[in-house]
């Protein structure tokens, strides 16, 4: 898109990040969206890119713990010897991928289900998570419970970074921007993944096609998103479509919600968040994982909106 | 994180949204002995740099040394860190150095890059309309039959997530080559794709 035309097929570049999962610009995803020639090209790319993450995601967990080498001379020392044994056992814990599975961190925010309340997130000092089941709102805070029955408080703020998904077809209502996903087939997609707002750099599972828009003619088969420039395009939706709110008020959150909540522990037990996620309809014995490139807001942001 | 001394985990939240610095302050804490933080940076960025070392050597073991080599190379020179780059993409950059002065002595059968990126590329020809009839299994497989520098640039790209610019600095070419590199690698791909195809 180096004229920045909406009518210039991207270029290499464009390409490339999208199926990469890094933003390209409004234009460039305008013209995706309208353009079959460049919706097969990021297609093909979106292959490559998910043959790639395939081999890396069947790659170990971490590395062995060190063995003694060949010449004798180089064997790691503490700290080394250490961080394996302890990444390999946080590896261990880890159950069940929600959502897109397919978020490539290095932040894992993540714990064994039978702990008790708050528990600190690994890799990132003063970072706390609290995870269980919605029990009821109360203004700014959340009440959840957590597995072993224990209540945790949760308190936000504005700047707390609160989302939400699920099945949640009935938050997809007329005139809001959405970002839709899925296979497209005579000019309709059938929506996998459809995220209200603006996603964050997307993890974008091959062969499907990010298209923007607002929705029009919403119904529980589906809706027609509307782009920029005007097209209309026929999307259908399915109880496997997943919803993805990335900001969502509280009074959004189902309750009986799975909850992921990060932020700092106060004093009294309750957890300041400074991101919030709610999953509708945890698959049973579901377990949230969430792996972050670092402990940046932003970071974090992105990881818990599942890849959105 | 102006404190170089304080808790790394305190200032994340007051951070830029670029992340970096979270990892710049691990660095300054490794590079005066800190054992916990040099825990938490291979927790970081660990596996990625053994998913991208294994892609390209393709033997596991081979792949775990180098990634130690490389973790320890961090150990004794973090403060070397001038964040003129981003950590991810300068770990990356140790761990290829580690991993050249591993295979030093075997022959790599290296695409030739120039010739590749001036075969014609616009419309589709047979070995692009493979990679369109091609399963993500059968793609994975492909992949692994790349030379080296092809699976090198595509893994750097879409399983370490760096960018372009990022690329270029690891394997020290201009971007332009890494574009005409990773369109090449994409031309190999769909030539063994076809290859297997033809031989069903």
């Amino acid at each position: 898109m180096n004229t920045g035309h909406a009518d210039t097929h991207l270029d290499l570049e464009d390409l490339i990040a999208e199926a990469a999962g890094q933003p390209i610009g409004d234009r460039a995803r305008e013209h995706l969206g309208s353009c079959e020639q460049c919706q097969l090209e990021a297609n093909r790319w979106n292959l490559v890119a998910g043959g790639v993450r395939g081999l890396a995601a069947a790659a170990p967990e971490t590395a062995q713990p060190v063995r003694p080498r060949r010449t004798g001379q180089r064997v790691l020392a503490g700290p080394w010897r250490r961080a394996m044994v302890v990444a390999g056992s946080a590896a261990a814990a880890l159950v069940l991928l929600v959502g897109l599975g397919a978020v490539t961190g290095y932040v894992h925010i993540s714990r064994n289900s039978t702990q008790t309340s708050l528990t600190a997130v690994t890799g990132c000092t003063r970072l706390d998570q609290a995870e269980g089941t919605l029990e009821q709102v109360n203004g700014t805070s959340l009440v959840i419970k957590t597995a072993s029955g224990q209540p945790v408080t949760v308190t936000t703020t504005a700047s707390t970074f609160v989302n939400m998904s699920g099945p949640l077809l009935s938050d997809i209502t007329d005139g809001l921007t959405v970002d839709v996903r899925g296979s497209t087939s005579n000019g309709t997609i059938a929506a996998a993944i459809i995220t209200v707002g603006q996603p964050f750099s997307a993890v974008n599972p091959a062969r499907f096609v990010p298209v923007q828009g607002t929705v029009s003619d919403a119904s529980p088969a589906g809706f027609t998103l509307v782009t920029s420039t005007g097209t209309r395009v026929p999307v259908t939706t399915s109880g496997d479509t997943l919803v993805i709110v990335l900001h969502a008020s509280l009074g959004q959150l189902p309750a009986g919600a799975a909850i992921f909540a990060v932020g700092q522990a106060g004093p009294d037990g309750t957890l300041s968040a400074r991101a919030v996620t709610a999953i509708r309809q945890l698959p049973t014995g579901g377990r949230i994982f969430v792996s972050s490139r670092s402990c940046s807001p932003s970071s974090i942001a992105a990881a818990i909106a599942l890849g959105g | 994180m102006n404190d170089p001394h304080g808790d790394a985990g305190a200032a994340t939240f007051t951070a830029t949204d670029d992340g970096g610095c979270d990892d710049a302050a691990l660095l300054g804490r490794i590079s005066r002995g800190d054992e916990d933080a040099m825990a938490a940076f291979y927790r970081e960025h660990g596996r990625v740099v053994l998913a991208q070392v294994l892609l390209v050597t393709g033997e596991r073991v081979l792949a775990e040394e180098i990634v130690q080599d490389t973790m320890l190379a961090v150990w004794r020179g973090a403060d070397s860190f001038r964040g003129e780059s981003s950590v991810r993409s300068w770990v990356i950059a140790i761990a290829r150095r580690q991993t050249r002065d591993r295979l030093r002595g075997r022959r790599l059968r290296v695409v030739d890059d120039t010739f590749l990126a001036e075969q014609p590329s616009s419309g589709p020809g047979p070995e692009v309309t493979a990679l369109d009839r091609a399963e993500l299994a059968e793609v994975r497989n492909a992949i692994r039959e790349l030379a080296p520098a092809h699976r090198e640039a595509l893994g750097l790209v879409f399983g370490s997530g760096l960018s372009l610019p990022e690329v270029a600095g690891v394997l020290e070419i201009p971007v332009g080559t890494v574009k005409s590199r990773l369109s090449a690698a994409r031309t190999a791909l769909s030539r063994v794709l076809t290859e297997k195809g033809q031989n069903r």
